[in-house]
């Protein structure tokens, strides 16, 4: 058949309700560009965030002490065993894992580079618990180098009171080439280890070193084979859950909140975009509603003609194709448009309001080209099934 | 192509209505290059045979057989197929688009499945006396030259049968005669069968059997 569109509509009424018509193709270039740009912002502050995120795996990290008080101090305030296995048991907590500490004493120094040397401690929690944990984190009997995961708070504070003491200013990168030499003492003996720092923890305030290592030491020089941790990491879906935080203030322990405003903040902004592209999703499909009744009007308008047309030996399929295939070149032109738009309002945001981020890209993401195309198809199939469901009704 | 009738009764026909008929309740086939005529008074279920035959209704019992392929079973998709190779129809109420020109109502057919050129409905149109309501609004047209329109539409196209459902009604005998032998030209043309209904025998049809219903 050598037909287009071209050859039936004059047959059609398909000039009519251009009002209902325009305010479709209006609506869904809305809809789709509030729902692709929703998408990019809510990549956008996924990216943004990411640094200072203590979520990991859509779940928060929080540390928790018993709150020391008058009455307690004195006391024996370290977790034990039974409490922290009591935690793992509360439905709003995932998981929970001791923040082992030192049980001997431990002096850095950093050699002839940085007249400098102090006591310190170290602690050691599993890996699951730590945001960056790469892999020459892992220490094993005879090695001579320790790996240490260092907090990013500390090298601030260290980057703060440094230059009133004389001391150079260490970026992350120089802080990770510098040379340390630890001293681990206890009633046992004593043992010079050299240790380098291999990654900064947002999430934890302390200097990790591998458990291994820490439980070694604590056995050989203070014959402690199973120290007990002031502080528990706990892992959660939300940590301003208010259920966990009754539980936790009932049980009079402490929580870091500051370590969980970065994922508030990120949460609440995600839910305003993904609330947004909800909102985008309705007015698409709304407007979807309005083509699918401009559509049928068309189609119940030139009931006649149509009846006549497949009456003639016109064939249904090549009529409800045809039909529908006539309003592809405009969801196109309408979903390109919001692509670009997107692209545009992404332009604006890094430019007007993120000029200094440069870890956002210039161009939009890639996801949101993908649905902008899964869009097209749908509008194209639902147009389609549309048309051939009120056809084969004639 | 052939088409059979198998005892093809209306369901709405009274009891006993059928029975003198040389054609409902009969088994009958009809062949490619053979001219029927088929002649009934008014109410004795003309059109409604030509609807049965095309497949716009299925209201009558028995089969109607398009090469062994029973229409009943047809879905409008394969009904398609058969209208634009090998059946072509004249409806007395002729269907037409009389919104559009004549020569778009003409040319809708052609395109469907073109059996001559374009230039070959301005010759037709000239022959049958319309060539110069080519242009015009079909409702503009008188119901004589719309029939006229409707038997050159249904001319445009290829077929192994043209239904002729009571084509002449509103022509006189000279445009009778004229409309008459261009289709007789086409069909022979095609090697094709005409079966054609009316009130009485129109004797300028040359018909290999008569049937009265």
């Amino acid at each position: 058949m050598n037909l287009s569109y071209k050859n039936i509509a004059p047959f059609l009424s398909a000039g009519q309700n251009k009002a209902s018509r325009w305010l479709s193709y209006i609506g869904l270039g809305v809809g789709v560009l509030l729902l692709l740009s929703s998408i990019q912002m809510y990549h956008n502050i996924n990216h943004l965030i990411r640094d200072k995120n203590t979520r990991k795996n859509g779940a928060d990290f929080i540390s928790i002490t018993k709150t020391i008080t008058n009455e307690n101090m004195g006391k024996d305030n370290r977790f034990t065993d039974a409490e922290i296995s009591g935690l793992k048991t509360q439905s709003f907590i995932e998981d929970a894992a001791p923040l082992k500490a030192n049980a001997f004493k431990v002096t850095a120094g950093a050699g002839d580079m940085i007249p400098f040397s102090t006591d310190i401690f170290v602690e050691a929690i599993n890996t699951n618990f730590i945001d960056t944990v790469p892999e020459s984190f892992q220490w094993k009997e005879g090695d001579a180098l320790v790996p240490v995961i260092f907090s990013t708070d500390f090298l601030e504070m260290y980057n703060v009171f440094a230059p009133s003491w004389d001391l150079p200013q260490l970026s992350e990168k120089t802080a990770t080439s510098l040379p340390i030499f630890l001293r681990c003492s206890g009633h046992k003996g004593e043992r010079q280890y050299r240790a380098k720092i291999v990654a900064f923890s947002d999430r934890i305030n302390s200097v990790l070193v591998p458990e291994s290592f820490l439980e070694k030491q604590n056995k050989d020089l203070e014959e402690e084979a199973n120290a007990k941790a002031s502080r528990v990491f706990i892992k959660t879906k939300d940590a301003n859950n208010p259920d966990l935080l009754s539980f936790l203030s009932q049980k009079e322990f402490h929580v870091n909140k500051d370590k969980t405003k970065f994922g508030r903040v990120k949460g609440v902004l995600q839910s305003i975009v993904s609330g947004l592209a909800g909102f985008g999703v309705l007015v698409i499909l709304l407007a979807l509603v309005l083509f699918s009744f401009y559509l049928q009007l068309m189609i119940a308008k030139s009931k006649d003609n149509l009846q006549l047309l497949l009456t003639l030996g016109y064939s249904p399929q090549w009529l409800s194709k045809t039909v529908a295939q006539k309003w592809i070149p405009v969801y196109i032109t309408i979903i390109i448009v919001a692509v670009f738009l997107t692209q545009l309002l992404h332009w604006g945001f890094q430019y007007f309001v993120m000029p200094a981020r440069e870890e956002l890209s210039f161009f939009i993401d890639w996801i949101v080209i993908v649905i902008a195309a899964l869009l097209l198809i749908l509008s194209v199939a639902i147009n389609y099934r549309l048309v051939r469901k009120s056809l084969h009704k004639l | 192509m052939q088409i059979s009738l198998q005892q093809v009764v209306p369901v709405f026909f009274e009891a006993g209505k059928a029975d003198a008929s040389q054609l409902w309740n009969q088994n009958i086939s009809f062949n490619k290059g053979e001219n029927i005529h088929i002649v009934a008074p008014s109410g004795s279920g003309k059109t409604s045979f030509i609807h049965f035959l095309y497949g716009l209704r299925k209201d009558y019992s028995g089969n109607i057989l398009y090469d062994n392929n029973d229409i009943k079973n047809f879905d409008a998709e394969k009904f398609s197929t058969w209208r634009q190779q090998y059946i072509s129809i004249i409806f007395q109420d002729l269907r037409l688009f009389t919104e559009q020109t004549v020569l778009q109502n003409l040319e809708i057919k052609r395109l469907l499945s073109p059996y001559h050129k374009e230039s070959r409905i301005a010759t037709m149109a000239k022959r049958l006396g319309i060539e110069s309501k080519l242009g015009k609004l079909c409702n503009t047209c008188s119901y004589g030259e719309q029939q006229r329109i409707a038997i050159i539409r249904a001319l445009q196209q290829p077929f192994d049968f043209l239904l002729l459902d009571e084509p002449f009604s509103h022509l006189d005998e000279n445009n009778r005669q004229l409309a008459m032998q261009l289709m007789e030209e086409e069909a022979a043309e095609r090697n094709a069968a005409i079966i054609l209904t009316d009130l009485k025998k129109i004797e300028y049809f040359k018909a290999e059997k008569i049937l009265y219903l």
